[in-house]
């Protein structure tokens, strides 16, 4: 039994972890990004799989995998920044806004995609992990850098709550999401705060795919598998909240996780969506509430 | 005494009609010059136009966008091909495929109806990805490689029979079913049914006050948008003679909403004529470059951003015109 939990269950409880904090970048994104703008962005995947891309060419060039963590959201903010006003602020005020901001992010990570495609081939490359070998806790062969992301992305996923629920910068974010007439009137700088949290929510998942790349390959496509999840998440936690997302996220890669030593990894995904869909029918407003609503 | 709405689905009618004419005369010059390969993507252009008319009944009439419905498109296309390779008959397959619609959109209607807005449109996404992901692993259903071998069919329509292996046949038949799906649909849509799904599409909340039940209303909605993909679906074996996984994944889902939206939302006709136009340019742009992508995210992004009543929003007030000057 000891060595059951040893070699086999606190592993797999690792790889989960660490597959759960990146999950619970993405994740956050879409929801701020939901929270705040009222906006599904579809293009959330290829976001995550540009990050990982940008790294792929910036470690090819010789920068340090640690610079690489610094670098790729620097260079995404601008890129998130321009798309919020340049794309989805042209069909913010249409009428329904879910369905046409919808598809137009949709149509842009076609784009995204595509676009990766074009520049990188269809083929799928493999980093090396920046932080190679195991470490030996209580007897359980860990490997450093699964370690190494699950305290990475804890930091950062307590950073964006705190920014978030502990800053002025916050405040404002959460006054727009609450009532953006209100704010605005107050003198908060509602565009540039919509713009900006696009931006940050594009950022992480750009850290995201920086923190995956070494250990699933960089593909063009990487995006579209891995958003189905991060919509799970942000589903069973409530869309727009950021401690329902840190809660299911956690909760769902660790049922994927522990469930795959049992049947078929294959079979893993829709034990995770059943559970959405019990979700769903239990308490369709997700664990936790919405963005500056609670 | 007709309203706007039955006016506008009159004049829909006409462009229904005017697409028919120019596919029968398609097929006339198909037959004279003997072509195969443009009749074949002709038909293939129908077939997805059969499940646009699926996205549209969802979208266009009863508010709810749904990004899976390429999952009742591959059941039924799977389901005919499973049915057509164990006992070759249309009939059997069509009715095969209709009773998946029917069940599967129950099931799916059950579990997707329980939300709306954003929330139902990921769950429908979710859906058609877990099945996707569950046929891509089933080795007694091909896997990832799908289903060959899906026999040549004689179709005995009474009168006449028509080989599948018949490009000019196949074609004109493929023109029937789609027809009579859209005969089907835009009758539907025109009695009180049509008109309650318009009703919670504007205001949800109110039509309870009405005394109808929305539950209800929605998952004949469901029902009815499943069968017509499903109905769709099961031509697409008969066309190509296999199916894969990929008709299930979302980029089938996606290009099936992209129809619908250059068509034009809620016209039902819109969504014929924007899969043609949609296969026309995935064929044209396909033969110039293998990153087709790329250019149809940018058309989807300029429809939605200038043109968000799609084709059917610059013909409608034309044809518009035209019926209402015959009737005060």
């Amino acid at each position: 039994m000891l060595e059951y939990i040893q070699f086999v269950l606190a592993p797999q409880v690792v790889t989960g972890l660490a597959l759960g904090v990146a999950v619970i970048l993405v994740a956050l994104g879409l929801t701020i990004i939901f929270g705040l703008l009222d906006v599904i962005n579809m293009s959330h995947g290829e976001f995550y799989a540009m990050g990982a891309f940008i790294a792929l060419a910036l470690g090819q060039v010789g920068l340090p995998f640690w610079a690489l963590l610094i670098a790729v959201p620097l260079l995404m903010l601008p890129i998130g920044y321009v798309v919020e006003r340049g794309l989805i602020q042209r069909v913010f005020n249409s009428p329904d806004r879910h369905v046409t901001t919808l598809l137009l992010t949709f149509g842009f990570g076609l784009v995204l995609e595509d676009g990766l495609r074009l520049i990188f081939g269809p083929n799928p490359h493999r980093p090396e992990t920046p932080i190679p070998g195991a470490i030996e806790i209580l007897g359980t062969y860990l490997p450093l850098y699964r370690l190494f992301m699950v305290g990475f992305g804890g930091l950062l996923i307590l950073a964006t709550a705190l920014i978030v629920y502990r800053t002025r910068l916050g405040a404002m974010v959460r006054a727009a999401a609450f009532d953006r007439n209100m704010a605005a009137s107050l003198g908060v700088p509602v565009e540039k705060v919509y713009a900006g949290a696009f931006a940050f929510g594009v950022a992480l998942a750009g850290i995201a795919g920086v923190l995956l790349a070494p250990i699933y390959s960089v593909f063009p496509t990487m995006g579209r598998d891995f958003i189905l999840l991060a919509f799970t998440v942000i589903i069973v936690g409530g869309m727009g909240s950021i401690g329902g997302a840190t809660i299911a996220g956690l909760f769902l890669t660790q049922v994927q996780a522990i469930s795959s030593l049992y049947i078929s990894p294959v079979w893993a995904d829709p034990i995770v969506f059943a559970i959405m869909v019990i979700m769903l029918v239990v308490r369709p407003r997700g664990l936790k509430g919405r963005l500056g609503h609670a | 005494m007709h309203d706007a709405l039955t006016l506008d689905a009159r004049a829909n009618h006409w462009l229904a009609l005017a697409l028919g004419l120019a596919c029968i005369g398609t097929a006339c010059i198909g037959y004279a010059i003997g072509d195969t390969f443009y009749l074949r993507l002709a038909t293939e252009a129908l077939i997805f136009g059969g499940l646009a008319l699926a996205v549209d009944i969802l979208l266009g009439y009863t508010g709810l966008l749904s990004l899976g419905q390429a999952l009742y498109f591959g059941l039924g296309a799977y389901v005919s091909a499973v049915t057509l390779i164990a006992f070759p008959s249309f009939w059997t397959a069509m009715g095969a495929a209709l009773a998946t619609g029917l069940f599967g959109g129950l099931i799916g209607g059950l579990i997707a109806n329980r939300v709306r807005g954003v929330y139902f449109a990921l769950i429908t996404f979710g859906m058609a990805q877990v099945a996707a992901k569950a046929i891509y692993n089933t080795r007694s259903l091909g896997a990832s490689d799908g289903l060959i071998g899906v026999p040549v069919l004689d179709v005995n329509l009474g009168i006449v029979t028509v080989s599948t292996a018949s490009p000019v046949g196949f074609f004109l038949l493929a023109l029937g079913v789609v027809t009579l799906l859209y005969a089907l649909c835009s009758y539907l849509m025109d009695t009180p049914f049509g008109r309650l799904l318009i009703a919670i599409r504007t205001n949800e909340a109110r039509v309870p006050f009405l005394g109808f039940r929305t539950t209800t209303l929605r998952l004949g909605s469901f029902v009815l948008a499943s069968c017509v993909a499903s109905l769709s679906g099961a031509l697409y074996p008969m066309l190509r003679g296999f199916v894969s996984p990929e008709l299930l994944f979302f980029s089938t889902s996606g290009n099936a909403v992209i129809t619908v939206i250059l068509g034009g939302v809620g016209t039902l006709v819109g969504a014929l004529y924007g899969s043609i136009i949609f296969t026309i340019v995935k064929s044209v742009i396909g033969s110039w470059t293998e990153h087709h992508l790329i250019v149809i995210g940018i058309l989807f992004m300029a429809v939605v951003i200038f043109l968000p009543k799609g084709l059917m929003g610059l013909a409608q007030p034309l044809m518009r015109r035209m019926v209402h000057r015959g009737k005060p």
